[in-house]
């Protein structure tokens, strides 16, 4: 910050005996002082220099103030320029003015006067400069808001579209189930086309599966505010360790190894133990996904006053960057068709949402990809629910099915 | 050793499920009536006594599935209800299970896994009948102590 509060000045005479004294004047007042001898000069440090005032001579042999001041006015170069003009020469003032000066002081020059326009430039500079960022804040919120709105109707949509594809997915499913059983019967071996009707029926009942997945990861999605989430004290160092378990038989196969780091041997928060479960799950299925033979996926775990951050990192194919602001959205997916639905990580962002915490990515082609999730240590929906036994039972059955029913996949 | 088959009662507005299910249970051994309503349903084990398990589909229309399973379980306590769901309605099957529904189904269902609910429903039943015929039993010994 003080860095960009000081103020630098360029000074432009081509009279040097006039330009020394001053720049060490203006440096006494604690600015920064850099000086030219012409216009072509001081277009070419301008270039270089961090310099926000230009106090410009506008007498100068060769190419003259209001020359210079149009040139670099048309630099765009976020600098004010004053203008020192000789006495009695007005014109010269309100012509640069018109060319976008900041302001002009006609010479000779009252040091006290200068020194306050100069700071009076700079100060307009900053106020401007506080401007741009502030619209390029509001710019990035606004666009952050829209994707999240965008992302919400999605999920709403595809949740609403999934629940009507459920009950056709289910007489298909029976359909074709009962279809297999009749086939298992010694008369039924007879039939012509035996092996085609049966390679048939099972691919249907296959891809009903395929189907029950994505309805049912979307339709738990939109369930929103969840009231069968049950928040319990949870470890998270293990549960990790839970998912590379898990996981760890495919990585064998690729030679993919796992690493697990953390500040503290255990770290608990007060959370949905199968929803970061889940959200674990498709992260290393996603890393391990990316990886090449031999590398090595790293989780590490950092324990907060408040918050606990987790951290997911490959050294895989990296995202390519137009992806990377779609890959949260609903059936983004790079793999290839029948692999992945999509959904994993929207599914994901939805349940750290929801636990109150956020989740960031990082990547690049090549070196891989870095998922950071920022678990609360206590859920904002964690609800002092009444000691109700059964219901609990049932709601811990509920869990239990969930997490085999919509596993990330 | 020889299967004794569950009775099943299905209800879902969507006959096609109903058949099919219907078809795969029956195929399967179990001896299955199909209805499209809750009321339907409630008239159903009206008539037949000896259904074990209901298989409900919560969203309905008319009388929804928990309407249904709660007029079911006023008049007919000991029949087990296995409540049928769409993965987001999953809610309403814990208000179901609230209500005394013996396990609830995500729906498409897995057969295997409604196979062995439906006879886990159906053990619990049979238990629940055996311990009432020995509550009976008992009293109806008492009753013999005091009369000679």
């Amino acid at each position: 910050m003080d860095d960009e509060s000081k103020i630098r000045v360029l000074l432009v005479d081509d009279e040097a005996d006039f330009r020394r004294p001053l720049a060490k004047r203006l440096i006494h007042r604690g600015m920064e002082v850099f000086e030219a001898g012409g216009g072509e000069e001081a277009l070419s440090s301008l270039k270089e220099l961090p310099v926000n005032v230009v106090v410009l001579d506008v007498k100068m042999p060769g190419m003259d103030g209001i020359q210079t001041l149009e040139a670099i006015r048309q630099t765009d170069a976020p600098v004010e320029v004053i203008l020192l003009t000789g006495h009695a020469a007005m014109e010269d003032g309100l012509a640069g003015i018109k060319a976008g000066a900041f302001d002009y002081l006609t010479k000779p020059v009252n040091l006290e006067h200068l020194a306050q326009k100069i700071r009076h430039a700079a100060d307009k500079i900053a106020a401007r400069k506080a401007k741009a960022r502030e619209q390029e804040f509001r710019e990035r919120m606004e666009q952050q808001m829209a994707a999240t709105e965008r992302l919400a109707a999605l999920g709403t949509l595809a949740a609403g579209v999934a629940h009507e594809i459920n009950n056709p997915l289910a007489i298909i499913g029976e359909a074709a189930g009962f279809a297999l059983m009749l086939m298992e019967k010694p008369e039924a071996k007879q039939l012509p086309f035996y092996n085609s009707l049966m390679n048939a029926l099972n691919k249907i009942e296959q891809n009903v599966k395929r189907g029950r997945t994505i309805t049912h990861q979307l339709l738990s999605f939109a369930r929103g505010g969840d009231d069968a989430v049950v928040l319990k004290e949870t470890d998270i160092v293990d549960l990790i360790h839970d998912v590379i378990a898990m996981v760890n038989r495919e990585a064998k196969g690729k030679d993919v190894t796992f690493e697990v780091e953390s500040t503290a041997n255990k770290v608990y928060a007060w959370t949905n133990p199968d929803g970061i479960r889940q959200v674990f799950m498709n992260l290393l299925t996603n890393a391990l996904f990316a990886s090449e033979r031999g590398q090595k996926i790293v989780a590490s775990v950092e324990d907060g006053e408040n918050i606990i951050r987790v951290e997911i990192a490959d050294s895989g194919c990296g995202i390519a960057k137009e992806n990377l602001d779609r890959i949260f959205e609903p059936f983004f997916t790079t793999k290839p068709p029948g692999s992945g639905t999509g959904l994993g990580l929207f599914m994901s962002r939805g349940i750290i949402d929801r636990l109150g915490g956020s989740i960031e990515v990082k990547s690049k082609i090549g070196c891989g990809s870095t998922f950071t999730i920022y678990i609360p240590k206590v859920s904002k929906n964690a609800v002092v629910r009444e000691p109700d036994k059964h219901w609990l039972e049932a709601a811990k059955e509920i869990e239990r099915s969930n997490s085999h029913g919509s596993g990330a996949r | 050793m020889v299967r004794v088959p569950v009775n099943v009662l299905v209800v879902d507005d969507e006959k096609d499920f109903v058949e099919m299910f219907s078809l795969r249970l029956s195929e399967f051994g179990e001896r299955v009536t199909g209805v499209y309503s809750g009321q339907e349903a409630l008239e159903a084990l009206k008539k037949d006594e000896y259904i074990d398990v209901v298989i409900l589909d919560i969203k309905m229309p008319g009388m929804d599935g928990v309407e249904t399973l709660r007029e079911i379980k006023r008049h007919h306590p000991l029949v087990e209800v296995i409540m049928l769901t769409g993965h987001g309605t999953v809610d309403t099957a814990v208000k179901g299970m609230k209500l005394g529904a013996f396990d609830y189904l995500n729906k498409p269902a897995d057969f295997k896994e409604m196979k062995e609910k439906l006879e886990a429903a159906r053990d619990r039943k049979a238990q629940h009948e055996e311990r009432i015929r020995q509550a009976e039993a008992r009293s109806l010994m008492r009753r013999g102590g005091e009369l000679y």
